[in-house]
């Protein structure tokens, strides 16, 4: 697929056929995120594929209730983590991304350059997920320390964020950008 | 450009020609950054175009430079700044990302133990950039390491915004090298992270 392409026409997909996914394009899509540049080549970033229905269900209990009309209801993400056959969490080594060979971060940013590299990674896996005809959609309203607790992991990790990955059963929506004027200055913020 | 192609063959270049680079490719690059997604559909991010040279000249003294066991040098990209007929500046609007519904700006109430979620949502943009230039001919290298208050002033960014991160963008003078990458059975799990 045309790179412009993908970038232009994925779409965040709500709804998924629980259609099974082979092993080998869960690796491309991982491939793909890895091959993302990252601060001193540290490659904060780490990938659970989740296939173990329970483990999956677990995870998406620990989503975030969303208010609507004052009322607390179920993120619609938790509905597509058990619909679809994979749910993939991203997890970052700290202290590694936006700091020196100490430790220490190097900039105002402080810790939390792991945000950004690992944002790189998902990105490719975003747009290589929808290249190979599979839906994805970031999940980031969720009890973290909850989630590094049902996955086992280690305290130098934390969960960053997460995505169902399987055939797409809805058209995502385009939601609407700003328009380039509004988001672009030429050699000032003005 | 093919999409892995473009995901596979990106290299960090550190050193450009002076070929100047038309609008066209550059609003491409930028487009491609628009279409990221973002929490919410907040969009926080903010591109700056410099193609001044006294501008660049003074991007380029906010680089930090590089400690080594025994000395300092320049960040490596330093001198290609000067020479590069463009450098894209991401800055991002705090307080919307990572926050609740109903709550942005200077009162935000952030939903999770990460905060403002700004540097993330920029960092999507940004892949979308550093590919789409790739697919252009053109070469990028991200930078991190910068004194991001002085770049603020030097380009008047406004109070509830904060720069984030920096790239050249210029036809490339060299073959970037790819760093190695870890195995993936080093950086992938089944169902526990460790399996």
């Amino acid at each position: 697929m045309d790179i412009f392409e993908a970038i232009k026409n994925r779409r965040s997909i709500r709804h998924y056929k629980s259609d099974p996914i082979d092993d080998k394009v869960i690796q491309t899509v991982l491939e793909a995120a890895h091959w993302a540049p990252s601060w001193g080549n540290a490659q904060c970033w780490r990938f659970i594929v989740v296939r173990d229905k329970k483990i999956k269900s677990e995870v998406a209990d620990t989503l975030f209730k969303v208010t609507v009309d004052n009322e607390k209801v179920e993120n619609a993400a938790a509905g597509s983590m058990k619909q679809a056959p994979v749910l993939i969490v991203v997890c970052a080594e700290t202290g590694k991304a936006g700091c020196n060979e100490e430790g220490v971060p190097v900039t105002n940013k402080g810790g939390y350059w792991f945000m950004f590299d690992i944002a790189l990674a998902v990105q490719n896996l975003l747009l290589a997920a929808y290249a190979v005809g599979l839906g994805t959609v970031i999940v980031g309203g969720f009890d973290a320390d909850k989630v590094a607790q049902i996955l086992n992991m280690p305290k130098e990790y934390t969960v960053v964020t997460m995505t169902p990955l399987g055939v797409p059963d809805s058209k995502g929506q385009v939601s609407p950008r700003k328009k380039l004027s509004e988001v672009m200055y030429y050699e000032k913020f003005k | 450009m093919e999409l892995f192609e473009a995901i596979k063959t990106r290299r960090s270049i550190r050193r450009y020609k002076t070929d100047p680079v038309d609008d066209k490719k550059i609003e491409a690059i930028l487009e491609a950054g628009r279409w990221a997604p973002s929490w919410a559909n907040t969009q926080c991010w903010r591109f700056v175009v410099v193609r001044d040279a006294k501008v660049r000249a003074k991007l380029v003294d906010t680089l930090m430079k590089i400690k080594l066991p025994d000395r300092e040098i320049p960040n490596p990209a330093a001198a290609a700044m000067n020479t590069v007929p463009v450098i894209i500046v991401v800055c991002a609007k705090i307080g919307i990302a990572g926050a609740g519904h109903g709550s942005p700006g200077s009162k935000a109430q952030y939903v999770t133990d990460k905060g403002d979620w700004f540097m993330f949502d920029t960092a999507l943009a940004v892949q979308n950039m550093v590919l789409a230039a790739h697919a252009q001919g053109l070469g990028t290298v991200i930078i991190g390491a910068f004194e991001a208050t002085q770049v603020g002033k030097i380009l008047s960014v406004p109070e509830g915004y904060r720069v984030v991160a920096l790239f050249p963008v210029g036809m490339p003078d060299q073959e970037g090298k790819a760093p190695p990458r870890k195995e993936l059975s080093e950086i992938a799990f089944k169902d526990k992270f460790g399996k």
